[in-house]
């Protein structure tokens, strides 16, 4: 049997299982947390700034806009769904609307690019390119990083990390 | 061309990956596991590459 200790006696019972948190990642608002989200869906980088996460802000932006801008300027396409051929399971082209949904993630890029036209050659005269290729892998990379780095910004948001 | 645009793709995916890493707590610790990301991506490319260029087709 161990001696009975007279500090620990002392302490209150509402105390004696109790763990103090130490440096635990606390959660933002729910207002800021769906800020920070569409902010990240927008522009790269800017949920973690609204969060005040810097550092990786600035890193997700030079980054994911950098894959973006790189493919833009290597031939990429902008996609969108197509139709599919008649007599498909489907009424859309599958492959494109996956291209899509790629592409799509990378926020005011896409929309920006669209609005101004760029990545907009017909697929038989982008695809002459040699560079075609590469460009909408950089595209497709720039939209699916930003895919992780809005999850990123969630978790922050809501208090899972740091 | 080919292993410039593969090297620039593994370190885009490198920097993004090892920075959402939910296990590295300090900057050291992120920039090990995305050096170890960004070699793993070339070395599977340059092995794949390796492996599937005696196919013909």
């Amino acid at each position: 049997m161990q001696p009975r200790d007279t500090l620990t006696d002392n302490i209150p019972p509402h105390f004696s299982d109790r763990t103090i948190p130490f440096n635990e990642p606390t959660p933002f608002p729910l207002a800021r947390r769906t800020v920070a989200v569409i902010a990240s869906w927008l522009v790269p980088g800017a949920g973690h700034l609204a969060l005040g996460r810097y550092g990786r802000a600035l890193l997700f932006f030079v980054t994911i806009v950098g894959a973006f801008v790189l493919g833009l300027s290597l031939n990429g396409h902008l996609y969108w769904p197509t139709v599919a051929e008649p007599g498909s399971t489907f009424h859309y082209d599958l492959i494109t609307v996956l291209w899509f949904f790629a592409e799509i993630g990378s926020g005011l890029c896409y929309i920006a690019s669209y609005a101004l036209g760029l990545g907009m050659t017909p697929i038989p005269q982008a695809a002459a390119s040699p560079t075609f290729e590469y460009g909408n892998t950089f595209m497709f990379l720039a939209g699916l990083l930003n895919y992780l780095v809005i999850h990123d910004a969630f978790d922050i948001a809501a208090g899972r990390k740091h | 061309m080919h292993v410039l645009m593969m090297s620039m793709y593994a370190a885009m995916a490198a920097v993004v990956l090892a920075t959402v890493d939910p296990k590295s707590e300090t900057t050291r610790q992120r920039v090990i596991h995305g050096l170890k990301i960004f070699g793993s991506f070339l070395g599977i490319g340059l092995l794949l590459s390796w492996v599937l260029f005696p196919i013909p087709w």
